[in-house]
């Protein structure tokens, strides 16, 4: 009998999968069909949440703290809280021909959001920042106009931010700590002073950590992971 | 005590977006919430501490590692992470010779009390998550020795030879049983029954 035209039999099968009763080589034969059959594998997972919240009914117990150190360890987390330091082993000088090589991507990003023609105060933008995640994709774009002595921050997605986190925007400059320059909110535009802390010579590197609501508890700089950075690009 | 908070999952959920995007403090907050309810699950699948405390670091690795690949809308943070915590102790099971104690109570006291009477124990009482209310008020519905037999099946991953030995009922009754069981569990499930 094939289990692909059989309604009742593909979901009595799915079932007894997840509780664990069908076994040996009925559940081969059954994983071999689920392979290339998405609506088996839609009747499994239907039936694993079904199923899966027994596990809460077992008596809870408290597991013994050297587990958490043994995950910890495994997964290198105590290493991890000097992450943020990641551009000490990063050229920054690299950084900045990063900069100039999404040079090209930056300017149409700029020109379909930002300097949209016909607006009449219209930013005179003279250097652009194209924040990236680590896929590349640009979530973050900065623009500074000197005249005016403004840098506009934009979100160009809508980021979700846990409601006890908050985005922070660091300048990293090429020696000594980085400097905050912004808690952001999670989503839109937000205007900043442009000053040397974000735009001078010594920036290297822009970049946004994910920290506590309201900000980075530490002076020296990011305490969360780094989300996005990017470099600034000077335009005529 | 991690073991009397509820069971969030707007919470639950928030923490595991924390994870995905590496914030070591929001999968620490995860891992306070949940490791004795899931610690418990993996020492009554496998009976032994240390090989449960394996399959409990196995999982929070695996939740670790695929917090980014985790939907909402495909299961709830609790179902998602007690799958990955039961396919790791299932993995230790079979690893290894079985001598978990079969012959245990399969739930908790207080679980038990309730699905065997939801008036005198009320399901929305216990420190479960709502899908875990929702699956205990319909399993309430089963007959008790059904009920036995679909926990057995499910903890410690028993054949329906094996748990017929184990309940020294015929096979062929244990299969009848599992199935009007699902049948009703599913049927109960989808009209989102509440006592």
């Amino acid at each position: 009998m094939s289990i692909r035209d059989n309604a009742e039999l593909r979901d009595k099968l799915a079932a007894e999968y997840v509780l664990g009763t069908l076994k040996g080589g009925a559940r081969r034969r059954f994983e071999t069909v689920m392979r290339d059959d998405a609506g088996l594998q839609r009747l499994s997972t239907e039936w694993q949440q079904r199923l899966a919240p027994m596990g809460e009914f077992a008596p809870p117990r408290q597991p013994r703290t050297q587990v958490w150190r043994a995950i910890e360890q495994r997964l290198g987390l105590r290493r991890r809280h000097a992450a943020w330091q990641f551009w000490r082993s990063e050229s920054l000088v690299l950084w900045r021909s990063v900069g100039l090589a999404s040079l090209a991507l930056t300017l149409v990003l700029a020109a379909t959001l930002v300097l949209q023609p016909g607006l009449r105060d219209a930013p005179r933008v003279d250097h652009l920042a194209a924040l990236a995640d680590d896929k590349a994709r640009t979530a973050l774009l900065l623009t500074a106009d000197s005249e005016r002595g403004v840098i506009t921050v934009r979100l160009l997605e809508h980021a979700p931010v846990a409601a006890d986190k908050s985005l922070q925007l660091w300048a990293v400059p090429i020696k000594g700590n980085p400097r905050s320059l912004a808690v952001l909110g999670g989503q839109g535009a937000v205007a900043l002073g442009l000053t040397r802390e974000a735009l001078g010579d010594d920036v290297a590197l822009l970049a946004v950590s994910l920290e506590p609501r309201g900000g980075s508890p530490e002076a020296a700089g990011p305490t969360g992971p780094i989300l996005y950075k990017g470099a600034w690009v000077r335009i005529e | 005590m991690p073991d009397t908070l509820p069971l969030d999952a707007e919470q639950l959920g928030a923490w595991l977006h924390g994870t995905a995007q590496g914030d070591a403090a929001a999968f620490r907050a995860l891992y306070d919430a949940t490791s004795a309810k899931l610690f418990g699950y993996a020492m009554r699948i496998l009976g032994k501490r240390e090989l449960a405390e394996e399959a409990l670091q196995d999982g929070f690795v695996a939740i670790w590692h695929g917090a980014g690949g985790y939907r909402q809308q495909l299961a709830a943070p609790m179902t998602w992470m007690t799958t990955i915590v039961r396919n790791k102790a299932l993995d230790r099971l079979r690893g290894s010779a079985r001598d978990s104690d079969l012959n245990g109570p399969v739930f908790d006291h207080d679980v038990m009390q309730a699905l065997h009477d939801p008036r005198a124990t009320p399901i929305e009482a216990l420190l479960l998550s709502s899908e875990a209310k929702a699956l205990a008020y319909c399993m309430s519905t089963l007959d008790g020795m059904h009920r036995q037999v679909v926990g057995l099946a499910f903890f410690h991953d028993l054949s329906h030879s094996e748990v017929a030995q184990q309940m020294a009922v015929p096979i062929g009754t244990i299969k009848t049983w599992i199935r009007r069981s699902l049948e009703r569990l599913k049927a109960c499930l989808a009209k989102g029954e509440r006592a």
